[in-house]
């Protein structure tokens, strides 16, 4: 990290750019500089209040980087909550900056998978860019939310799920897709005495079997990427690549695609601006002091 | 003067009636719980003590309900469809389409003017069209479901639920709670959403009058009204909708079933 203490190197060459991804259940940013290479990433929760989160994951990973707010070029918004953060440059949807980030981790990418706390996404992906999609935010089966609300009812935590299920002898399988009828049924399968990790597993395939469904409309090619905070579960891994018969990537941090190729449009943008000889910024840069310094962030 | 016991087993609470010439004369309900074998046995017990009979006193008993699998004693079964149809016909003979609300499962009947099923459509895929969704939001709201209509009376302003999903609706009733919506325009929020899924499965099951509503969904006033409201019409109720499909069961073994009889479904339904 010496370099970037060094301002006057800092200033005179290198520039940096910001993703910052306001989702519905964690809030993620991510710093790369102007070679696209990632210099800070974190992610805390997003809570209720957007705009003071947004705030304070982003003050965090400038300090990690040792940036100020003046060091950076450009910031993009992503996420289902964007439009809350005021001191963004630009909005751009997630399913944009999903492509871009994914393509920049595996550049031979051409089906993706999200699947995030509220929602599922299938990405189709040709040179880097998006050219079709299929979604699912309307029903709470086949997204992480399932997942949520059923390790509740099995009394375990949500990171324990993908180790627990490879312990399974069979899946159960589970006739409901509705996430309140599937919870029902999983506690009459408790009250019978199924093995956790038997009932863990058959979770796991009905979430990939309902993604899977979906996706089926892009005609699904390798190479299979899968993002989102249910792809850190080993579990749904495995019974994605069953059902779709193909091999899954998963990069090292699947929550921050959405940021990392958030940042990356950030540096797209200014330097498409720069070789046009247009004003990098639209409008005035919104980070204020009272966007951020008076918050409660110390 | 046999004495018949019907009784539906379902997936929230388990109802018991005892009929005698076609008129029920003692009525229980318990909540189910996970061992419907056991409610049965209990269920059974109580209602018998209650009508101060013994076993030896009931001539057959007859189970319904999504645990009715698990009645050992039980004589029969029979499909809660029917059971319904047969239940809401005893109390209102001019009824020819039913709207049967339970916890988990909404479903609308089709009858013919001599009382038998001729279609019907079952909402069991999704929890939003049931009283789950109800149950869901009422545990937001921190109140008993009992309160639930009387209280959505009191709105004003109904919130419109921009999900069909039940958790993610749960999720928009915590946040509208925290934006300041009043408990009553939540509730009322929720029933509107209720009544615009049965009226679609109305409208897919073909209306005929007279109609009718049954199930636990029907003790809810505000349900009630909200789907009066959306179709149009007065619905008829009958005074203990919850026990329709036991008291359904009950006639099925007065008309004469027999062991040898089909208690299976007939016309031509679809499941949702």
């Amino acid at each position: 990290m010496g370099i970037f203490r060094d301002h006057s190197i800092r200033e005179d060459s290198l520039i940096y750019f910001a993703g910052i991804d306001l989702g519905s259940t964690m809030t993620k940013v991510v710093i790369v500089d102007g070679d696209g290479k990632t210099l800070s990433a974190l992610m805390g929760p997003t809570g209720p209040e957007h705009r003071r989160l947004a705030n304070k994951v982003m003050a965090d990973a400038l300090l990690r980087a040792d940036l100020t707010f003046d060091d950076v070029s450009y910031v993009v918004a992503t996420g289902y909550g964007r439009i809350n953060v005021p001191f963004a440059d630009r909005q751009i949807t997630e399913l944009t900056c999903h492509a871009k980030g994914i393509a920049s981790l595996f550049p031979g990418v051409r089906t993706a998978i999200d699947i995030g706390g509220q929602d599922a996404k299938g990405l189709k992906i040709r040179n880097d860019k998006l050219v079709d999609f299929v979604m699912n935010d309307r029903c709470a089966a086949g997204t992480g939310r399932f997942l949520d609300v059923l390790v509740g009812t099995l009394g375990l935590r949500i990171e324990e799920l993908g180790e627990i299920s490879l312990k399974a002898t069979q899946k159960l399988p589970i006739s409901s897709v509705c996430t309140v009828f599937a919870q029902m049924e999983i506690m009459a399968c408790l009250s019978q005495g199924t093995p956790l990790p038997d009932i863990v597993a058959g979770l796991h395939d009905a979430i990939a079997n309902r993604v899977v469904k979906m996706i089926k409309k892009l005609k699904i090619e390798p190479e299979v990427v899968f993002t989102g905070g249910v792809a850190k579960n080993i579990g749904v891994v495995n019974a994605l690549q069953e059902h779709l018969g193909l091999k899954v990537s998963v990069p090292a941090e699947p929550l921050l695609t959405g940021a990392l190729g958030a940042a990356l449009m950030g540096k797209e943008l200014t330097l498409k601006a720069i070789a046009e000889g247009k004003p990098i910024h639209e409008k005035e840069r919104r980070l204020v002091e009272s966007t951020f310094f008076h918050t409660e962030n110390h | 003067m046999a004495l018949i016991m019907g009784l539906d087993i379902g997936s929230g609470t388990s109802k018991g009636v005892i009929v005698r010439d076609g008129k029920p004369i003692a009525y229980h309900l318990l909540p189910s719980g996970v061992d419907y074998r056991a409610v049965a046995q209990r269920l059974r017990e109580e209602i018998l003590a209650m009508a101060g009979l013994s076993a030896a006193d009931i001539a057959d008993t007859i189970a319904t309900g999504q645990g009715a699998d698990n009645v050992a004693f039980s004589g029969h079964q029979a499909s809660d469809i029917l059971c319904c149809a047969r239940g809401v016909i005893s109390v209102f003979p001019s009824v020819r389409t039913i709207i049967d609300v339970q916890r988990t499962f909404t479903q609308v009947i089709r009858i013919n003017a001599t009382g038998h099923v001729i279609n019907f459509v079952i909402n069991e895929k999704c929890a939003t069209g049931s009283g789950c969704f109800l149950d869901i939001i009422s545990h937001v709201l921190q109140i008993d479901l009992k309160d639930a209509g009387p209280l959505s009376l009191g709105s004003d302003n109904p919130v419109v639920f921009t999900t069909g999903c039940a958790v993610f609706g749960e999720s928009e009733a915590i946040s509208r709670v925290s934006e300041g919506a009043s408990r009553e325009d939540i509730l009322a929020g929720v029933h509107q959403a209720l009544a615009s899924k049965i009226s679609t499965l109305v409208d897919r099951v073909g209306l005929e009058m007279d109609c009718a509503m049954s199930g636990g969904g029907a003790l809810n006033v505000g349900l009630v009204q909200s789907v009066e409201k959306k179709l149009g019409f007065k619905l008829l109720a009958p005074e203990q909708p919850q026990f329709i499909n036991a008291i359904g069961a009950a006639m099925m073994a007065e008309n004469g079933v027999t062991a040898g009889n089909s208690l299976s479904n007939s016309g031509s339904g679809k499941i949702n």
